[in-house]
């Protein structure tokens, strides 16, 4: 029930964008590790085939050695990736200011010290108790917390015109963006799924022709555990494409998340009217809460 | 079309995939060692072949991302406007605070005196 009554208060945008959030930090993580892993994977074939090569008649250089992509290529893939981090956190930490401690602290504080003030001007009378500065004038609780309510919801109301004027846009004309970078991210994915099950296969081969060329000189134990690898490295291959073959699927979720994003952010006629009801709802509820937490003594 | 867009079209690097894996399934099939070293040879240029158009596709896709990030940044750089914004409302609910407390603390000291 209480968690009911949680999510109710919520905005559709301040869930819809932290939900989002959510969704863009596993995808941006999980991005980040499978290029690291793609590059390893693809380095591990070239020194492996160095090793099969080292004795034949093909010169050998170390230097030869190249990434599957270059330092400036990983760099700009990081940059992006902390980019779209920062902008779906930005979103949600925005839409989610609606609810700001902060504003409620600072409205309650307000009537706070209206209070302070009302004592100042009507002291309690005691014989220690300074006379009083304007003895027809008090500041009940009541009216103390009718004033921090008040300004709470002229807060309420320039956030919320704040983030309803500015972050709807911003959503809407990120959305071919995202969408862009989606499509990118997913061509890398079919080029790292690829490459990388081509580099399993060279590894599988070379293992498999260093028993077949050299297996003879192993003793029966060390034989034995060079033949096992190879079903191992068949394993690794077959997982490293489920993952990145699901990580291809969250990119291709991030993108209609966001689609579905930018519908609702740009929905402003009857057909957003349920939202703005729960807006309403969530903005009510917000209010009576606070409005509930108000010391009343 | 250039060699380059030819080669980088995803029909022939499927074309080049699918020779790689037949190549790969005549090497498991083959039964002496000099039939997989052949087999192998010829599969190996295949995949050093398919490496150089995967490296293309990425180095392509680095320079589309290049283009992206200015825009990521700018709309970055907009969010962090609207927050500042919302956080100026906060504060001049507080300087609000502060003006009471201070009015406060002024009548405190004139009650003293009175």
């Amino acid at each position: 029930m209480l968690l009911l009554a949680g999510c109710a208060t919520t905005s559709p945008l301040a869930r819809h964008t932290a939900a989002f959030s959510a969704a863009t930090n596993v995808v941006v993580d999980n991005s980040e590790n499978a290029y690291r892993v793609a590059v390893r994977i693809h380095d591990d074939e070239q020194i492996s085939a160095i090793v099969q090569k080292y004795d034949t008649n093909q010169p050998w250089d170390p230097h030869s050695i190249k990434h599957l992509i270059d330092a400036k290529g990983l760099e700009t893939r990081t940059d992006i990736l902390n980019g779209l981090k920062t902008y779906a956190q930005s979103l949600a930490d925005i839409a989610n200011n609606v609810q700001s401690d902060q504003l409620d602290a600072a409205a309650t504080s307000v009537g706070a010290n209206l209070r302070k003030m009302g004592d100042t001007l009507n002291p309690t009378a005691t014989d220690t108790a300074p006379r009083a500065l304007a003895p027809g004038i008090t500041i009940a609780p009541q009216q103390a917390n009718v004033v921090s309510a008040a300004l709470k919801t002229l807060g309420d109301y320039l956030v919320n015109k704040k983030v309803k004027s500015g972050v709807p846009k911003v959503i809407r004309d990120m959305d071919p963006q995202i969408d862009a970078l989606c499509k990118l991210l997913d061509s890398d994915l079919v080029v790292l799924r690829r490459q990388s099950g081509n580099d399993y296969e060279q590894l599988l081969v070379q293992q498999d022709m260093f028993i077949r060329k050299f297996g003879s000189t192993l003793s029966p134990t060390e034989r034995r555990a060079e033949i096992k690898k190879l079903p191992q490295i068949l394993a690794r291959k077959e997982a490293t494409d489920a993952m990145l073959q699901e990580l291809q699927e969250s990119i291709h979720t991030l993108a209609q998340t966001h689609h579905a994003l930018a519908a609702t952010a740009q929905s402003s006629s009857a057909a957003s009217l349920n939202e703005r009801i729960a807006d309403l709802r969530a903005s009510g509820e917000r209010l009576s809460r606070f409005y509930s937490s108000l010391p009343t003594t | 079309m250039g060699t380059t867009a030819v080669l980088q079209n995803p029909a022939t690097v499927d074309a080049y995939q699918a020779l790689y894996d037949s190549l790969g399934r005549a090497y498991w099939d083959a039964s002496d060692i000099n039939s997989k070293d052949l087999i192998q040879g010829a599969r190996e240029v295949i995949y050093d072949i398919i490496t150089e158009l995967d490296e293309a596709q990425f180095d392509a896709n680095t320079a589309a991302l290049l283009a992206l990030k200015p825009k990521i940044k700018d709309t970055n750089a907009v969010l962090e406007k609207i927050q500042t914004d919302i956080n100026g409302i906060t504060k001049n609910i507080n300087t609000a605070s502060r003006v009471v407390s201070a009015i406060n603390n002024v009548l405190a000291i004139v009650s003293a005196f009175a």
